[in-house]
């Protein structure tokens, strides 16, 4: 009664469970792995393991057979470096490549009391929680996307500017490198929303972000919103004389796309002005606050235009 | 109970053993070359075992268990600082995850690796030490180095401890890690005694 109660568990279990002889001849088969091969318990048995099924048996899950038998030590093959070591299928109507079965197998050591030695292969399908790990990354990963992205725009956000910065200014420091900072607004922009409603507001945002993010050419350089209609730019290795170039591009990018501003003397467009810092950043300067400065340079000087501070010379340039 | 220095260097010749099968395995697996090397051996009662160079300044690790029993009764952990166990399941899976993302079956990979390391170097002493092992299952957990150290140096059952340290070398990186033997006194005596056959066999 026991053994018979024994073996309905070892039937009825949602695992496979195979066990193999020291010459790996199959003792054991299990409904689980029936149900998976379609080879009957009473057709597998005393075969040996290699040819038992119609297609090869992975090398490694041999190896570690050979491995658990010979040492009477427990192996484990991860699905995570090992897909379908046994040829199983989750859908055994459907047999074809696409539904072998991910595994998760375990190797364990049999002596019984006669020191009669065996090995059992318990496997554990493992499509199910793959799937929902790859569900729960693909969900991580677009979390993490939004929390650094600026919404309405689609470029990067305060929160991963700040972080940016920061590595960004250690980077140079430690390399030795000089580097460009562009902080970048949009003139009367107030008026601008004021004037044609929010809606088209959002809209000649959005059209500015892309103007300027199209400007950039390397990987390595960042532009974020950096709060309202301010955006902000990081260039590493970038030096005072090519920002004063740059800044031109920026204000011809945003002035070509002739946005109607009717409140907007004297160009009576969207322009954008720009207080850009270059040069070698040191613990003791702020960088970003003296682009703040030369923004608001920028702007009282009249608008659509560039105001660049060289860290290393501390001079200032206006640019019309 | 001491171990002489001659009983120390056959062990750490068979652990040398030991590891070299396990990164021919490893190779095997990830198709790429992997070199596993012990240079040292240390054996000490446990509570004498120096927390700073159990731990190598790591806070937490991600460690392989087995529990062996019979003849050879011994805890045998194999000890990663938290991210070389990341370094080394990345390499091996070519994947890009932060520490915090480690999913489930990554850590199952880095229990693969452990799980091979250990059966290689205890299969390899079984082998030339012709002792008979009797293991558990291995289980992968991130431990702190507080949990370890307390863990081996408040241990009375397992008096003694084998501590060696394992080069894990692939393609891209070196990475040092700790395999830990913790033993019963009785153990210990087995373990002299086999040495000692197999150095007079020799």
């Amino acid at each position: 009664m026991h053994s018979k109660l024994l073996s309905t568990v070892v039937n009825t279990v949602n695992i496979g469970i195979i066990v193999v002889d020291t010459n790996a001849k199959i003792l054991l088969w299990n409904q689980w792995i029936t149900n998976h091969t379609g080879i009957s318990e009473h057709d597998a048995i005393g075969r040996d393991l290699t040819n038992a099924f119609n297609e090869p048996v992975s090398p490694a899950l041999i190896k570690a057979i050979n491995n658990t038998l010979s040492y009477g030590l427990p192996t484990v093959l991860s699905n995570a470096l090992h897909k379908s070591p046994l040829p199983l299928y989750s859908q055994l109507n459907n047999k074809n490549e696409h539904t072998l079965m991910l595994q998760s197998i375990t190797v364990s050591y049999l002596a019984d009391q006669y020191h009669k030695t065996a090995c059992m292969i318990q496997v554990i399908d493992a499509s199910t929680s793959l799937k929902r790990e790859k569900m729960l990354r693909s969900h991580s990963e677009s979390l993490k996307r939004e929390a650094i992205t600026d919404s309405l725009t689609g470029i990067y956000n305060r929160r991963f500017f700040d972080d940016h910065f920061k590595l960004s200014i250690h980077n140079a420091i430690r390399h030795k490198q000089c580097m460009s900072v562009f902080l970048i607004d949009i003139d009367y922009f107030k008026q601008y929303n004021d004037n044609y409603g929010h809606l088209l507001g959002d809209k000649t945002l959005k059209a500015v972000a892309l103007a300027l993010s199209q400007q950039l050419a390397r990987a390595s350089d960042m532009i974020a919103r950096y709060g309202g209609e301010e955006f902000v730019m990081i260039f590493p290795n970038f030096c005072y004389e090519q920002s004063l170039h740059f800044t031109e591009r920026l204000i011809k990018a945003v002035y070509d796309l002739a946005i109607p501003h009717d409140v907007a003397p004297p160009h009576y467009r969207v322009t954008i002005s720009i207080g850009t810092c270059s040069g070698l950043p040191s613990q003791n300067q702020d960088i970003l606050d003296l682009a703040d400065a030369a923004l608001y340079q920028a702007k009282q000087q009249g608008r659509n235009r560039s105001v660049c501070k060289n860290l290393d010379e501390t001079s200032t340039l206006c640019q019309n | 109970m001491i171990l002489t220095d001659l009983q120390l260097d056959a062990l750490a010749e068979v652990f040398n053993i030991g590891a070299g099968k396990a990164a021919a395995s490893i190779s095997e697996i990830v198709n790429d070359e992997v070199q596993l090397s012990v240079p040292s051996i240390e054996f000490k009662p446990s509570c004498l075992i120096n927390a700073d160079a159990l731990t190598l300044n790591a806070n937490k690790f991600g460690t392989v268990r087995q529990e062996f029993h019979g003849i050879f009764d011994a805890t045998v952990l194999l000890m990663f600082s938290e991210n070389s166990a990341l370094e080394i399941v990345r390499e091996m899976m070519n994947s890009n995850l932060s520490l915090d993302e480690l999913a489930e079956f990554e850590q199952d990979a880095m229990c693969e690796i452990g799980n091979i390391i250990i059966n290689a170097c205890l299969a390899t002493m079984a082998d030339m030490l012709s002792m008979r092992l009797d293991c558990s299952l291995p289980s992968y957990s991130i431990i702190s180095s507080n949990e370890i150290v307390t863990e081996i140096t408040h241990n009375t059952v397992q008096e003694y401890t084998l501590l060696l340290n394992v080069i894990f070398t692939s393609v891209k990186r070196q990475t040092e890690g700790r395999l830990v033997l913790l033993l019963t006194s009785a153990s210990i005596a087995n373990l002299i005694q086999r040495i000692d056959q197999f150095l007079a066999g020799i």
